[in-house]
């Protein structure tokens, strides 16, 4: 057979397996009854791999199992990197997601939604919109859906504080124990003395590659301490384009003209690795970091620096929020709901900040913790940043906007130079459209 | 009646087709269906599990993506009903006015354009010099595979390692580093790509070059010999045009690969500096997978697998022509 | 029919020649061989110093970026790192599921590639030239347009989920080795073949006692090559398994780099560490097969 014979017969196949994809496709009446009446009975869950967490986890399932022998909990560990939300999006397709998925991000619930993958908490549960604000109180506002339901229950709060090396720091010159790091100038002159002495590498090394979810290391949450808490997107605009927005891309565009960073893929863990490893003077992380660093660094934290300089008390922040969703693939959407109650109940949340060192979403830490944070000092500028702390906007397509933030942002950004009103106004221009 | 092997370039040691009287059954009919189902049925048969696989993994999936290509869709969970209405061309359109795709095909060109010349020349060379070898011919062998086993995230993790700003490689060029570094640099990083998958990959077609070499027969060696050839008329006269097959089969495989391009730049770059690194499988990962639009990634994809069947459809014709 | 002679002293001097000793030797003089010999050393280098940068890391008690730390120096050096991996990720069992992964890609390739490419060189029939071009045409897709499509197929309809079967499906018949085999069966002469026919064998006998005999080489090469793809393959493995118990290592790995190597005292050690375990079993398996890449003695099967 020669080309025009194998070209046909190309042809022929696509003829025979186009129209059979169509009605597959068409077909999506598979057995998705979530029901109408709430039962009862055994569920699975997810959470992530991190080892603390898993310890929670288990300890939460096994005090649950106990009580309730009808209703019983599996539990399964999965990654949770951004690549957790394509699994997550994968099974809401094929059907297969797990009643409950702990450490939910904020980011991918517009997603997931319009998927149809979720359930809407307020109006499947009679309690649910008591529960939730009668736990977080005004943070629950900031994850509800276009639609003003809930989707997701606010879960653990990280918010972000900025670590410092304690031994860098003095082998520069500067204070080690009280560092004048308020004001971007601040730190711009830190980060000169750190390079002048050479005590590290780098003033401080975010995750430099393109993934949109990177955004939430660098740029996010200077920009919310700079703005006071402005979102991302508000009323359906992009934000980044106001005065606080520039202020804050132009420091960082100091940062990686000046050689204070670095626009390369670090060797290694990007979030906690270049600071754990002594290659970056400066780190922004929340009180998980403790758990990184601690043996591997002499760290102290500082809130987030502002351009003018704000007081700790009044410094928003990023708060890196995992939330839980109840998905709709779920048969047994009661149990799912009491145990959602059970693993947010005083007792576990109380846990969850014992045992792995992230805050739950609650209104009342500081006196439900109060002992904790008497014994463990560390924690507390984190607790006291908790009501402060501001998630990405719960907005559609959000994923698509973020990438075209952070294509302007390595143009830009990362290279040192280029025009950041016009680069930055022509990627708020693309957002704009896109939202409408 | 060699046109049912016309995929096959004959090397000189192969024979003309020469068959015996052909073994029909008695009555026309069963002889006309025999015909039509070639000379050997037996073919359709052995065929048919592999068939069926290609059919189920890839035309169904694939079949879909074209189908998705077509229409405004996105994934839903099972039960959930939202219409997915044609749109046409629309997201061709959509696909082909954005920057960011030109962008990315073009990056699959300056790949290419490095990758499959190095990869010919080098695995000519080092297959060649492997074949006439005689001392530490296993240590070489084994040598040039190890990139090819080992797992992208480990190999990748060392070569980031290396071509870091401070690592060792800018460390040896001293004043010849490129400012800004390998990484970070819009014009270097797409080329440093092509490097390593030719690097990590030349272990796999030096082992088939080899394999084709010690095919050659000597005779056709010692006949060029005695006619007086040195060591580079005899390798243009009687290799190159010996394993001109496996050079074929080495620039499709190489011009596949291009096309799938998806690892290195996820796990290197995320597809900057500014996109120089995207390519059309990273970008059909974010968008299809990332940003919830399957439909634009399907749109993508298809032309994707179009253009790789085209130039792989020319390269065989160039690679084949001149014998 | 050219380049097969049939005196005997050709023959002879075909052994001879196969063992390694080309004519003309003498001639060319030692610049050639020395060249040749450099090449393939620098070759070497560079295709081994990465693999042994990624030893030497795994081996570091302490990250060390240096140049100098690319020597094993004493103090340096512990086996902490793989400790550490294997209290996180089961090394054990993880290899277990990559090896069952992979041996059922390489089964199911070995046998249907190698009867699809023996169809698709020797035999002719209705067909054939689909059948060949569904071998381009699948490789030219690129996974990414098929994965979602794939996933809901398997794991809904076929009901495949952390399953083994569900983890091999997609890779069952590596098509690259489908090539090979046709490519290797190409280059058997056709008298061969023929020559079996006139004597009266069935298509099907002449497969057996003749094809697959000859084709013991491009058996091994398709072997080696199916191997690496599952035994490295990270992203369907990942979509497809949620049980720990049954993730290769590839994936294991993976997660472990993303979520818990910063708890252990050098991540990056750690990480190799890991990269190793998973390197080692395909070097090993190639070390041990890599002396069978010689070819069959074609020129006495035509005699025969």
């Amino acid at each position: 057979m020669r080309r025009g014979a194998r070209m046909t017969a190309l042809a022929a196949t696509a003829a025979v397996v186009l129209p059979l994809a169509a009605c597959g496709s068409g077909d999506d009446g598979g057995s998705g009854d979530s029901g109408g009446d709430l039962a009862s009975g055994p569920i699975d869950i997810w959470y992530s791999t991190n080892e603390q967490e898993i310890a929670w986890g288990e300890q939460v399932v096994e005090a649950w199992n106990a009580d309730h022998p009808d209703e019983q909990v599996t539990a399964q560990a999965i990654p949770a990197g951004s690549s957790s939300e394509d699994v997550i999006a994968a099974s809401i397709t094929a059907g297969n997601t797990p009643c409950l998925v702990f450490n939910t991000a904020p980011a991918a619930v517009p997603a997931f939604q319009k998927q149809g993958g979720l359930v809407n908490l307020s109006t499947t549960f009679d309690d649910a919109e008591d529960y939730i604000t009668g736990r977080s109180g005004s943070a629950a506002d900031g994850f509800r859906s276009a639609d003003g339901d809930l989707y997701q229950i606010p879960w653990k709060t990280n918010p972000f504080m900025l670590y410092y090396n304690k031994d860098v720091f003095a082998a520069a010159g500067l204070d080690a124990e009280d560092p004048q790091l308020e004001t971007y100038d601040d730190v711009l002159a830190a980060a000169q003395a750190i390079k002048d002495a050479g005590a590290a590498d780098f003033a401080i090394y975010p995750p430099a590659t393109a993934d949109y979810t990177n955004v939430n290391f660098d740029f996010y949450p200077f920009f919310l301490a700079n703005s006071g808490g402005t979102q991302f997107i508000e009323d359906g605009k992009a934000t980044f384009t106001s005065d606080e927005g520039l202020e804050t891309l132009e420091f960082w565009q100091t940062l990686y003209a000046e050689g204070f960073s670095s626009a390369e893929a670090y060797s290694g863990d990007m979030w906690a690795g270049p600071f754990a490893d002594g290659v970056a003077a400066m780190g922004v992380a929340g009180p998980w970091g403790k758990a990184q660093f601690d043996g591997k660094v002499n760290y102290g934290v500082v809130p987030l620096p502002t351009a003018a300089g704000t007081a700790a008390d009044e410094t928003s922040t990023f708060a890196d929020s995992k939330n839980i969703g109840l998905y709709s693939s779920c048969k047994n959407q009661q149990t799912a709901w009491d145990f959602l109650k059970f693993a947010t109940n005083d007792e576990n949340d109380l846990a969850l900040l014992e045992v792995t060192g992230q805050f739950p979403t609650r209104t009342d830490v500081p006196e439900l913790a109060a002992d904790f944070l008497v014994d463990n000092a560390f924690f507390e500028p984190f607790a006291a940043a908790v009501p402060l702390a501001v998630d990405v906007p719960t907005v559609d397509g959000l994923a698509e906007k973020m990438q075209v933030f952070r294509d302007a942002w390595s143009d830009a950004v990362q290279s040192g130079s280029g025009d950041l009103e016009a680069t930055f106004g022509e990627a708020a221009t693309t957002i704009d459209g896109l939202s409408s | 009646m060699t046109t049912l092997h016309d995929e096959d370039v004959r090397s000189p040691a192969r024979a003309t087709a020469t068959r015996g009287p052909r073994q029909g059954r008695p009555d026309p009919r069963g002889r006309r269906l025999q015909r039509w189902l070639g000379e050997h049925p037996l073919g359709l048969l052995l065929s048919t599990p592999y068939a069926a696989f290609v059919v189920v993994v890839f035309l169904v999936p694939f079949g879909f993506g074209v189908w998705m290509s077509f229409h405004d869709f996105f994934f839903t969970a099972p039960g959930v009903q939202v219409p997915h209405p044609f749109v046409g061309l629309e997201n061709f359109r959509q696909v082909l006015a954005d920057p960011v795709v030109r962008q990315a095909f073009g990056n699959l060109l300056v790949f290419g354009l490095i990758n499959i010349p190095l990869t010919v020349v080098l695995g000519l060379l080092l297959s060649s010099g492997l074949d006439a070898v005689v001392h530490w011919k296993g240590f070489f062998r084994v040598s040039y595979y190890i990139p090819y086993v080992t797992a992208s995230v480990a190999t990748l993790a060392v070569w980031i390692f290396m071509f870091n700003g401070g690592g060792v490689v800018n460390k040896l060029l001293g004043g010849l580093a490129p400012e800004p570094t390998w990484l970070a640099n819009p014009s270097l990083i797409m080329p440093l790509i092509a490097v390593y998958v030719t690097w990590k990959n030349l272990g796999f077609y030096v082992l088939l070059y080899l394999a084709a070499l010690q095919n050659v027969p000597k005779e056709l060696h010692e006949a060029a010999e005695m006619d007086g050839a040195g060591t580079w008329r005899r390798f243009r006269t009687v290799t190159l045009p010996a394993v001109r097959p496996v050079t074929s089969l080495v620039v499709l495989l190489c011009i596949i690969t291009t096309g799938q391009i998806f690892t290195e730049p996820y796990l290197l770059t995320g597809g900057g500096p500014n996109g120089a690194s995207m390519t059309p499988a990273l970008l059909m990962y974010q968008k299809g997978i990332q940003q919830g639009q399957p439909d634009i990634a399907a749109a993508i994809g298809l032309i994707l697998v179009i253009a790789v069947m085209a130039v792989s459809l020319a390269s065989r014709r160039l690679t084949e022509r001149k014998g | 029919m050219a380049g097969t002679t049939s005196s005997p002293d050709a023959l002879n001097k075909d052994r001879r020649v196969r063992h390694g000793e080309r004519p003309g030797l003498r001639r060319t003089g030692r610049v050639l061989p020395a060249l040749r010999f450099t090449v393939l050393v620098v070759g070497a280098l560079l295709a081994l110093v990465p693999f042994y940068y990624m030893i030497i890391g795994a081996l570091q008690k302490e990250r060390d970026t240096s140049v100098l730390g690319l020597l094993p120096l004493q103090r340096n050096l512990t086996l902490d790192n793989f400790a550490g991996v294997n209290e996180s990720i089961d090394l054990l069992r993880s290899l277990l599921n990559s090896l069952i992964m992979t041996a059922g890609v390489v089964g199911c390739t070995l046998v249907f590639g190698l009867l699809v490419g023996y169809a698709l060189s020797v035999l002719s029939f209705r067909g054939q030239g689909l059948v060949f071009a569904l071998v381009l045409l699948v490789q030219a897709i690129p996974f990414q347009l098929l994965m979602i499509p794939l996933y809901v197929m398997v794991v809904r309809y076929f009901n495949l989920a952390d399953n083994y079967l569900g983890m091999i499906l997609p890779f069952a018949v590596n098509s690259v080795a489908v090539l090979i085999f046709r490519q290797y069966f190409l280059q058997i002469p056709r008298d061969v073949f023929d020559a079996a026919r006139i004597d009266g064998a069935s298509e099907l006998r002449i497969l057996r006692s003749i094809a697959v005999p000859l084709v013991r080489p491009a058996v091994l090469t398709a072997m080696l090559v199916t191997f690496i793809g599952p035994w490295n393959e990270f992203l369907w493995p990942f979509l497809v398994t949620k049980d720990a118990t049954m993730q290769p290592l590839a994936v294991s790995l993976a997660n472990f780099s993303q979520a818990n190597s910063t708890f252990q005292a050098n991540p990056m050690g750690a990480v190799l560490a890991g990269a190793c375990v998973l390197a080692v079993p395909a070097v090993v398996l190639f070390l041990l097969f890599q002396r069978h890449f010689t070819s069959a003695n074609l020129g006495s099967a035509i005699k025969g």
